[in-house]
């Protein structure tokens, strides 16, 4: 049933994408304090505000290329808003406000020069519900690309190409012209990778993608990120401690702050996720890890 | 037990009773129309114009009007619908929403009387299918930017976040994402702005005119005769045969009303189908 990792190997090639606009940059030297080699993002005292609610207290954190980032902490913590600053998701909330910097391959990600759906492109997201568009599966591949000026010719390559690296092409070749929504909670999920991936992104954000799928769905996700680490930038928010420490690198632990001004969420810490899951240093993150909050 | 069951029968005779107090109007309607129309009612009426004992002319002036609300209401409404439903916030959608709420409570004679002392009189257009079309969009205008904000609004969320999340652009995300599974509901609205546009007699009193010849596509200075029209005309004038004839045309208005209703009917069920499919 599982896809072998040769379908999957290859690079996509051919970057037939007319170049965004936002110009690639050199990545920045190695974070000494950090211990993130070559970080996609820097974030650096990041508030976020709901109107007049803050959700999200000096969050400063760098997420490495390469690398699969997990996001755990309680409900309500912030991870989830915290994530979707990474592309910027939060800018369709009205009243809602950043503070604080954001670097995205050392550019600022809210600088005044850049388009929010430039961003977009640049870094994808598969959200906690399967979201396939009511079309078919091909065309939910190939619409985005197609908007972005991929040829005629190129899509089918395109569409195969992507549904490969998203280890759904055997099941589906035969009926690319059927409903997006005639596949099962994981096909979709995969799709929903799939479609992120036709786009070329460097990053692809997860906001718990396999919180609506049973078992064996959520193995063959987290096998496939295993997969799509090496070519892409990984974040991934997850209510699964379990899941962290089996896929990521670093995990980052967020938890709520209660004090007088209200609940807010903050980060506790980052590291190794071998290190947060055996030896954390915040007392915070052992008490989650063990089970006695959360 | 029989408490039970007296409270039963109270129940069922109350629904009974409601029921027939819809379906007796409408009956009773469609039967006196009919049946008064009887004597009139053959081919002539669709080859002979109101100069002779036909109303070819009014069904053709009133199918045209159709069409040109159909273009304006249809074209306005949907943008606006669009843009309520999608891009307004804060004082522009108030503002819309304000002037909407009006227009959908103002009485059709107003419509009809603002319409005759700006167009036909101000602008010198004269008693004219332009004058009548914008009068009857006016008139029809909030059912179709409803309509198509509320079909928008039942597109889920997750479509648009899906589409956002892949840097599809607005316009892009409107057109090929939210307007095709929305698309059956707007419709159905569309087809209610018609029904109503075809029942419609006050607006056009002040704005249409009339005319026994059939309507040509000029917008201005020609008069445009309607089915409605020739009711309300027919009825006032002495004779049996002008009272068949006036009773004829509104047999063909309620035709053309239940043809419409019916589409409507269709289309909503495709709507319907089209929302069970997209759950998960």
């Amino acid at each position: 049933m599982i896809d072998t990792p040769a379908q999957v190997e290859s690079r996509p090639t051919a970057p037939s994408v007319p170049a965004p606009e936002v110009p690639r940059q050199p990545r920045p030297e190695r974070h000494p304090e950090e211990g993130t080699p070559d970080p996609v993002f820097r974030v650096k005292d990041l508030s976020f505000y709901y109107g007049p609610h803050q959700a999200l207290r000096d969050v400063s954190i760098d997420i490495g290329a390469h690398e699969i980032t997990a996001f755990i902490g309680p409900s309500g913590c912030g991870k989830t808003t915290f994530i979707r600053c990474l592309n910027r998701m939060n800018d369709l909330i009205p009243g809602a406000r950043v503070e604080g910097e954001i670097d995205f391959e050392g550019r600022p990600l809210y600088g005044a020069d850049i388009r929010a759906i430039d961003i977009r492109r640049r870094i994808g997201m598969v959200f906690q519900k399967p979201n396939p568009f009511p079309k078919s599966i091909y065309d939910n591949i190939a619409l985005t690309p197609r908007r972005n000026g991929v040829k005629k010719s190129e899509l089918d390559g395109l569409v195969e190409e992507s549904l490969r690296r998203a280890s759904l092409w055997d099941e589906v070749k035969d009926k690319l012209q059927q409903s997006a929504f005639s596949l099962s909670g994981g096909q979709q999920q995969r799709l929903c990778i799939a479609r992120a991936i036709a786009v070329r992104p460097d990053v692809i954000l997860m906001d718990e993608p396999c919180s609506a799928l049973d078992p064996v769905a959520t193995f063959r996700i987290e096998e496939l990120m295993a997969e799509l680490k090496g070519d892409y930038t990984i974040v991934i928010v997850t209510h699964n401690m379990q899941q962290a420490a089996r896929v990521s690198d670093r995990t980052a632990f967020f938890t709520v702050d209660v004090s007088d001004q209200g609940r807010v969420g903050v980060l506790v810490e980052i590291g190794e996720t071998s290190n947060i899951f055996t030896s954390p240093e915040d007392q915070r993150t052992e008490d989650y890890i063990t089970g006695r909050f959360g | 037990m029989t408490a039970r069951r007296i409270r039963n029968a109270a129940f069922w005779s109350a629904c009974t009773l409601a029921f027939l107090c819809v379906a007796a109007p409408a009956l009773s309607v469609l039967i006196s129309v009919f049946h008064q129309a009887l004597p009139a009612l053959g081919w002539s009426l669709l080859l002979k114009r109101t100069n002779g004992i036909g109303i070819q002319n009014a069904i053709l002036g009133t199918l045209v009007m159709l069409l040109g609300v159909l273009i304006l209401a249809g074209g306005v409404g949907v943008a606006a619908g669009i843009y309520l439903a999608e891009f307004a916030t804060g004082r522009h959608e108030r503002l819309l929403r304000f002037f909407s709420e009006i227009l959908a409570g103002m009485p059709a004679i107003v419509i009809g009387y603002i319409g005759y002392i700006t167009m036909v009189v101000q602008f010198h257009w004269g008693f004219s299918l332009a004058a009548a079309v914008i009068s009857l969009s006016i008139l029809v205008l909030p059912y179709v930017v409803k309509t198509t904000e509320v079909a928008l609004r039942q597109v889920p969320t997750f479509l648009r976040e899906a589409s956002a999340g892949l840097g599809l652009d607005s316009t892009t995300t409107v057109w090929r994402i939210l307007i095709p599974p929305a698309l059956p509901g707007i419709v159905s609205g569309l087809i209610v702005a018609l029904a109503i546009s075809t029942g419609e007699l006050a607006p056009l009193l002040f704005t249409a005119g009339f005319s026994d010849q059939n309507p040509s596509l000029a917008l201005v200075h020609h008069q445009v005769p309607y089915l409605t029209g020739v009711i309300f005309t027919d009825l006032a004038l002495p004779g049996a045969r002008a009272h068949a004839t006036s009773a004829a045309a509104g047999a063909v208005t309620l035709i053309l009303l239940i043809i419409l209703i019916a589409v409507g009917r269709l289309v909503s069920r495709g709507a319907r189908r089209a929302t069970a499919r997209m759950t998960i």
